[in-house]
């Protein structure tokens, strides 16, 4: 259908084949997603692509985004950056978007091999997630040491990566996650169980680390009207809550990925599948839990004498990727 | 005796038992429970989700389901924040805006049901999807962060002890609403209608006007909570309302009431909402495994629900024998 769709958008004359017109499709409205907008933009910019779009699905249902990115197929989009609604699940609309023709990178998050997806470029969750609960042990100081672990949801299969990640980090240096407070990635849920939590057993905790985004606002605010500085926090992601927090020092850091760069180097590389260059077969891919041709798109630990050139440390991050990031992962006639 | 037993009849006992029971029973194994700091944050529970509680209790009551009620506290509660931030209108104002947008919303649901005798599953499911879209084109799912101090701190700062400001106008609308369905007429109307929608036309209710008003109390009820959501969590998310459509049915339900209309409980509504607050407090202070959090949580609202029809049987055999 979708196949059906993309030839009937080409014979009407709406899009040139050598204009790339990309979709940066996200699994639902998220504020992570943001900075995909501007890069976006800055790949138009830098790179002459036709369009490179952010399109928001409604919400967080692999039936809304499919719905979406069929609906794109047939306004003339020819290029893909999706971060999948379920790595699964996703599988058979990324092949289906293929077949016509079109690249299709998964950014953000992975697709489970095997898959029509180029690659996967996205944070190593559980590198970043290890690193950040390192930082934690760093500034909780010696002795053992008692952690709270924030995440998402369990559905999404990052989750247990990251709960599995602290939870080896804290073994290493021999302290001990007492708690993993998990599907609170949305307000309502994290605001009543963090604050509970903390209500309760903020003196049976050190430190805590969160790793999905609403978590990490919370607790920053939880933190910042408790007072208390004992317990030590490293939160994730750019939430000005969350790096104000960072500023006064609620928060002793927070680990930044990379949402600008997935989606400018996505937008580069899927003009440059378009264009008559392939993916790599043997260029240096990383594995992770689900794919065996994952890029790491880069991760920070920002604290607070930092937390005001965060934006140009992602930058730095970005410029180096994509610096190299053609003569490493594709293959282009000269 | 005779007193007692009336009163084990009301619709508030079984979850006053419960309720009783299980603060006992957690207090006892973890007297953090009843810690001051941890009643207030059990309070600040109660104040936002005994008014999403109430946003589906009305509409059961006149024998519908409001699957919008998130959407529509979603969507007032973005506007709240948008018109603080964007258009820097004074706090007071923004909330008397975004309250008129969900009485707006909620009056919208009620007139395409009243007009069109579409169901009401039918319509709040289709205003889900454009209330949550206009949240959506509005905030390009980015939070408003400029929320101004005096809102910050209205929803974190207690009056005395553990009351939190945000329990006032909750205490009110428990009162307001007492008031509307058990001596106003708007208040019999909503429950003659749910109870016998043909029997409630031809005694010279406006069913039409009762389904509509219906709505747009709930709606109002969504978009006050989605306020006092933005001043506890000091931004305007957009997922605000996300995850409110199980609350909003298990509390009226485990309050015993009737999901064909007719028979609410304000006091035992705000008991029902209590009841789930206490157990996810519960399951986070026991360190309950994550992936047992939502089965648990689901087994115990079975449960509660599953004691209240039990009761219900019980005093319904009685009255036979009788």
């Amino acid at each position: 259908m979708l196949a059906v769709a993309a030839g009937v958008t080409l014979l009407a004359g709406g899009v040139r084949a050598d204009d790339t017109k990309a979709a940066l499709v996200p699994g639902g409205p998220h504020p992570y997603f943001a900075a995909w907008e501007q890069a976006g933009k800055d790949a138009v910019r830098d790179f002459h692509l036709s369009s490179a779009d952010y399109k928001v699905p409604e919400k967080w249902e692999l039936n809304a985004q499919n719905q979406l990115l069929e609906s794109l197929v047939s306004q003339g989009y020819n290029a893909f950056l999706v971060f999948p609604g379920d790595p699964v699940g996703s599988a058979s609309t990324v092949a289906e978007l293929a077949d016509t023709g079109a690249p299709v990178l998964a950014i953000g998050g992975c697709l489970k091999d095997p898959s029509m997806a180029g690659f996967c470029l996205g944070t190593d969750v559980a590198h970043s997630a290890y690193l950040g609960t390192q930082q934690l042990i760093k500034v909780m100081g010696t002795g053992k040491k008692r952690i709270a672990h924030f995440t998402g949801f369990l559905v999404d299969p990052n989750t247990q990566l990251r709960i599995d990640a602290v939870k080896k980090a804290a073994e290493e240096a021999g302290d001990e996650v007492v708690q993993v407070i998990a599907d609170i990635d949305a307000p309502e849920p994290a605001q009543e169980k963090i604050n509970a939590y903390l209500a309760a057993h903020a003196n049976d905790v050190d430190g805590i680390v969160t790793t999905a985004w609403v978590p990490a606002v919370v607790a920053s605010n939880a933190l910042r009207k408790i007072g208390d500085k004992r317990i030590k926090m490293v939160a994730i992601d750019h939430d000005q809550v969350v790096l104000q927090a960072v500023k006064d020092g609620f928060v002793a850091g927070t680990m930044l990925q990379n949402p600008y760069g997935q989606g400018y180097i996505g937008a580069f590389a899927a003009d440059k599948l378009r264009n008559g260059c392939t993916v790599k077969a043997d260029a240096p891919w990383k594995a992770n839990a689900l794919t065996s041709h994952f890029i790491d798109s880069g991760t920070v630990f920002v604290a607070a004498d930092k937390v005001d050139t965060y934006l140009e440390a992602m930058q730095g991050i970005t410029k180096d990727l994509l610096s190299t990031f053609q003569a490493t992962y594709l293959v282009c006639k000269s | 005796m005779q007193v007692v037993m009336r009163q084990m009849q009301t619709d508030w006992f079984g979850p006053l038992a419960v309720t009783v029971l299980a603060v006992a029973i957690i207090g006892t194994a973890a007297p953090p429970f009843l810690s001051t700091l941890n009643v207030q944050v059990l309070l600040f529970a109660l104040a936002t989700n005994t008014l999403i509680a109430f946003s589906q209790m009305i509409i059961i009551a006149v024998g519908q389901m409001n699957l919008s009620v998130g959407a529509i506290g979603g969507l007032s509660a973005i506007a709240f924040a948008g018109m603080m931030q964007v258009w820097g209108l004074p706090a007071p104002f923004a909330a008397v805006l975004a309250l008129g947008i969900g009485i707006a919303a909620g009056a919208l649901n009620g007139i395409f049901i009243a007009r069109t005798g579409i169901s009401a599953f039918v319509i709040t499911l289709a205003s889900l999807s454009v209330f949550k879209g206009i949240n959506s084109g509005i905030t390009r799912a980015q939070p408003f962060y400029g929320i101004p101090e005096t809102v910050k701190a209205f929803g974190n700062n207690v009056m005395i002890g553990p009351l939190p400001w945000l329990i006032l106008p909750t205490v009110l609308v428990i009162l307001g609403l007492w008031f509307l369905l058990n001596r106003m007429p708007l208040g019999r109307a909503i429950l003659a209608v749910g109870g016998n929608t043909h029997a409630a036309e031809l005694s010279g209710i406006s069913v039409s006007f009762t389904v509509v008003a219906a709505h747009a109390i709930s709606g109002c009820l969504a978009a006050l909570a989605g306020i006092m959501l933005v001043a506890r969590l000091q931004i305007g998310q957009p997922s605000i309302g996300d995850d409110w459509l199980i609350l909003s049915f298990a509390a009226p339900v485990i309050g015993g009431a009737v999901l064909s209309g007719g028979h609410v409980s304000v006091a035992a509504t705000v008991l029902g909402v209590a009841i789930v607050a206490i157990i996810t407090q519960a399951l986070v202070l026991f360190h309950i495994d994550p992936y047992l959090v939502q089965v648990v949580l689901g087994a115990m609202i079975l449960w509660a629900v599953g004691v209240n029809r039990w009761r219900e049987l019980r005093i319904a055999k009685s009255a036979k024998r009788i």
